[in-house]
């Protein structure tokens, strides 16, 4: 369970990029955050995964039974939230030259004793569970291999896996599908929506349609604000409105690579 | 271009072109014989530059951790970048000198004095290679709560490790060719063997010195290419 | 499925045998080399006094020597003369016989396998030897350091220079040729224009490593900054040595900066063309 409350984030000259953002989110929701370049999507995602701090408000998540602000805290305790807060990037972000294995351990370094990860590595049981998450993406054959030798759509799945074997109470994605061809796109897509149904999945998506197709609910940002926090029907006059001459591109772009349906 | 001609005289050349050459004379053919003299003391200077390298790597590799803004505060970073660059100004022969005032002769300054003559140059490497790994990585890692000690030790080592080895490597070519110089001042090894040769006017000796040398120089840069091209090759095919 | 049974060798502790093996491996040829050299590390620190009190006879350093003495400027002219020389001689012999060792510019095969081979040769003499040499030719002093350091410098690039003869772009070599132009007549208008950089970039590089050598070679009889250097240490006058020393380091970082800028200069004009 996570709850936004009314955050705002200002850079240092004093311009207001996300002007009180507010919204909560359950088990079972599966949010895709829309909204054109600039809106503050990316900076929302941030500060959900504690990157970056907002100038006010709080981001109060729930773990353990236990409510914590990310929005306040920093240092150790933050870093014990973000063991529990699983993270999947537009790029991937793994470690290219270790094996998919290694990468998806490397999740739970935030959960081992700093003596033991810099010494022993890490124990036959923690391998044996990031193997099962490898298994929950489909990729379990590919665990020995290097990261630098897989496809995007691979790597993603790969980066999925890291998130999951952190057993995190809360999964952000920041378009995910971002770098990936239709066909791998859509795969993301299905092994992210089952997800859902453990914990909050929150994704940035750039493209509406995929959006409205896979989520069970929409929050639309424009100009820092947010203008539409409902289910998938979203409109397309509502779209238009947001995303201005932006969603001619947007469409234009998805008409050329292949349909997704 | 300002020509500033010193102690330049190319009468003296003339003259002593004839006498160069008659030395060289002198010091051909070698003296075989002093050979099993010589096996101990190039082992010695291999020993030496290979002692000097580890630890050189070893330390370097610290200089470099501080001195990379990517995961290091900036007034540590500019403090150690500092260092580095003044350190590269220092010819390993002033070190020598300095280490064997204080600490005597022996091959104990020369390893010291190798191994701090690498923080200059392993130091910046393995500085910039780290500055070069994907920011966004090592993001994702912390993202998910990992400690610094831990992203390096499982996101910058991994992905530096290549140019880490392939550097080390190099700098042990170096530290081979500078362990024969050092050891003429003191530090031991095959260099002394040249130096004390020519003082005792045994020419022929020298020779052999020197052709023993020109064998580990020759096998060390083998060696080396050799471990580089594998590294090398490892890592394109990945 | 399961981990031990599909991929054994991913084990954790398999791995974490194997990476103990290899540092226990390389632990041991430390330490036993460590030994054999009779490297205490524990010496270093039992008589890590004697650094300190070393380091405490050279503080402060008595920099009033580099005005004072006025055999010291001289010294340093002597070690700037030497490497500037050397550099100058050594480069221009260098391509010279890069001419004459370049496949393409050779006038026969017969020259490349000669130069080459003697370039090969002397990259790996200790220029330790050279100088010795050149001691006995010519006498001590920063003549002999000179000219140690030319050769030394024909080695390094004669070499470098001879690849980028090769390399340079064939096309405009052969239009020229077809113009009914002579061999010398293209290697003044084609292929020194295209290595021109290089040269340039690498001589400036030549410099600051004859400026380091000039320094080291000092101390075997070349003359300059690092024979006052040693000889201020022989004579146990710390201070002096340690002035000196600094002088040194600022004098190369200056020219490592100085150099690096126009280089700069240069590269960027001829992209700029």
């Amino acid at each position: 369970m996570i709850e936004v409350k009314n955050i705002t984030k200002s850079t240092k000259e004093g311009r207001q990029i996300l002007k009180g953002i507010s919204f909560k989110a359950k088990k079972g929701d599966f949010i895709g955050i829309l909204g054109p370049s600039g809106a503050g999507k990316t900076l929302t995602m941030r500060c959900l995964n504690g990157l970056t701090k907002p100038t006010t408000g709080e981001i109060l998540i729930t773990i353990d039974n236990q409510v914590h602000d990310i929005a306040k805290n920093k240092g150790k305790e933050l870093r014990q939230m973000r063991q529990k807060i699983g993270v999947v990037f537009q790029g991937f972000n793994l470690v290219k030259r270790l094996s998919v294995l290694e990468n998806v351990m490397i999740g739970k370094l935030g959960q081992i004793n700093q003596f033991r990860s810099l010494f022993k590595g890490f124990n036959n049981e923690e391998a044996q569970k990031a193997y099962e998450a490898l298994e929950k993406v489909k990729i379990e054959k590919l665990a020995k291999r290097k990261v630098a030798s897989l496809s995007g759509g691979e790597m993603q799945r790969v980066a999925i896996a890291r998130a999951i074997f952190q057993e995190p109470v809360i999964l952000l994605a920041d378009e995910p599908i971002a770098n990936l061809d239709p066909t791998n796109a859509k795969k993301i897509m299905k092994r992210l929506k089952p997800l859902s149904e453990e914990m909050p999945v929150i994704g940035v998506f750039h493209q509406p349609e995929i959006a409205s197709k896979y989520c069970n609910r929409i929050i639309a940002l424009k100009d820092g604000t947010v203008v539409y926090d409902g289910n998938s029907d979203i409109s397309e006059d509502l779209l238009m409105d947001i995303y201005g001459d932006e969603l001619q591109e947007i469409e234009n772009q998805a008409l050329v690579s292949a349909p997704l349906a | 271009m300002s020509m500033l001609v010193c102690n330049v005289s190319l009468g003296a050349l003339s003259k002593g072109i004839v006498d160069g050459i008659a030395f060289l004379g002198e010091m051909f053919p070698p003296d075989f014989s002093a050979l099993p003299d010589m096996i101990y003391p190039a082992v010695e200077t291999i020993m030496i530059s290979f002692l000097a390298t580890f630890f050189g790597a070893l330390l370097s590799f610290f200089f470099a951790l501080a001195g990379a803004s990517n995961i290091s505060p900036m007034w540590l970073k500019s403090i150690s970048r500092f260092f580095m660059a003044t350190e590269r100004a220092l010819p390993e022969i002033i070190i020598i000198l300095l280490l064997v005032a204080a600490l005597g002769l022996g091959p104990f300054p020369g390893v010291i004095a190798l191994a701090i003559g690498c923080i200059g140059m392993l130091g910046r490497l393995f500085s910039d290679a780290i500055e070069e790994v994907n920011a966004k990585t090592i993001e994702s890692v912390q993202s998910a709560g990992a400690t610094k000690i831990q992203v390096i030790q499982y996101v910058i080592i991994p992905e530096i490790l290549p140019s880490l080895i392939s550097n080390t490597l190099f700098r042990f070519e170096v530290n081979t060719r500078l362990s024969v110089l050092l050891g003429a001042v003191g530090a031991g090894g095959i260099g002394y063997e040249i130096f004390y040769s020519f003082q005792l006017l045994e020419y022929e000796r020298a020779t052999t010195a020197i052709l023993v040398v020109l064998l580990l120089v020759f096998m060390s840069e083998r060696v080396s290419d050799y471990f580089r091209k594998k590294i090398l090759s490892n890592t394109k095919l990945k | 499925m399961s981990l031990v049974i599909d991929h054994p060798y991913l084990i954790p502790s398999e791995r974490l045998k194997k990476r103990a093996f290899i540092f226990s491996v390389l632990a041991i040829i430390v330490i036993g080399l460590s030994i054999i050299l009779d490297l205490n590390p524990l010496l270093f620190f039992t008589d890590g006094h004697h650094l300190i009190n070393l380091l405490g006879e050279m503080v402060p350093p008595n920099v009033d020597i580099l005005w004072e003495k006025k055999s010291i400027f001289s010294s340093i002219l002597e070690t700037l003369a030497m490497a500037f020389l050397g550099t100058c001689f050594g480069g221009g012999i260098a391509l010279g016989i890069a001419f004459l060792a370049a496949t393409n510019t050779s006038p026969h095969p017969v020259f490349r396998f000669i130069f080459r081979g003697l370039m090969s040769i002397e990259r790996v003499i200790p220029k330790l030897v050279i100088i010795l040499v050149f001691v006995i030719a010519v006498g001590l002093g920063p003549f002999a350091g000179m000219l140690t350091l030319t050769i030394g410098t024909i080695g390094m690039f004669g070499k470098l220079f001879a690849d980028a003869i090769e390399e340079v772009d064939p096309e405009p070599v052969e239009a020229t040729y077809a113009t009914g132009a002579s061999k010398l007549q293209v290697i003044k208008y084609c292929i020194i224009p295209q290595v021109l950089p290089s040269f340039t970039a690498n001589l400036f590089y030549a410099f600051d490593v004859n400026l380091r050598s000039a320094i080291g070679l000092g101390i075997f009889g070349g003359g300059g900054i690092g024979f006052e250097i040693h000889m201020a240490m022989k004579m146990l006058r710390y201070k002096d040595a340690l002035a000196l020393i600094l002088f040194t380091i600022i004098l190369i970082s200056i020219f490592e900066k100085f150099s690096d800028y126009l280089r700069a200069q240069i590269l960027n004009e001829q992209t700029l063309k």
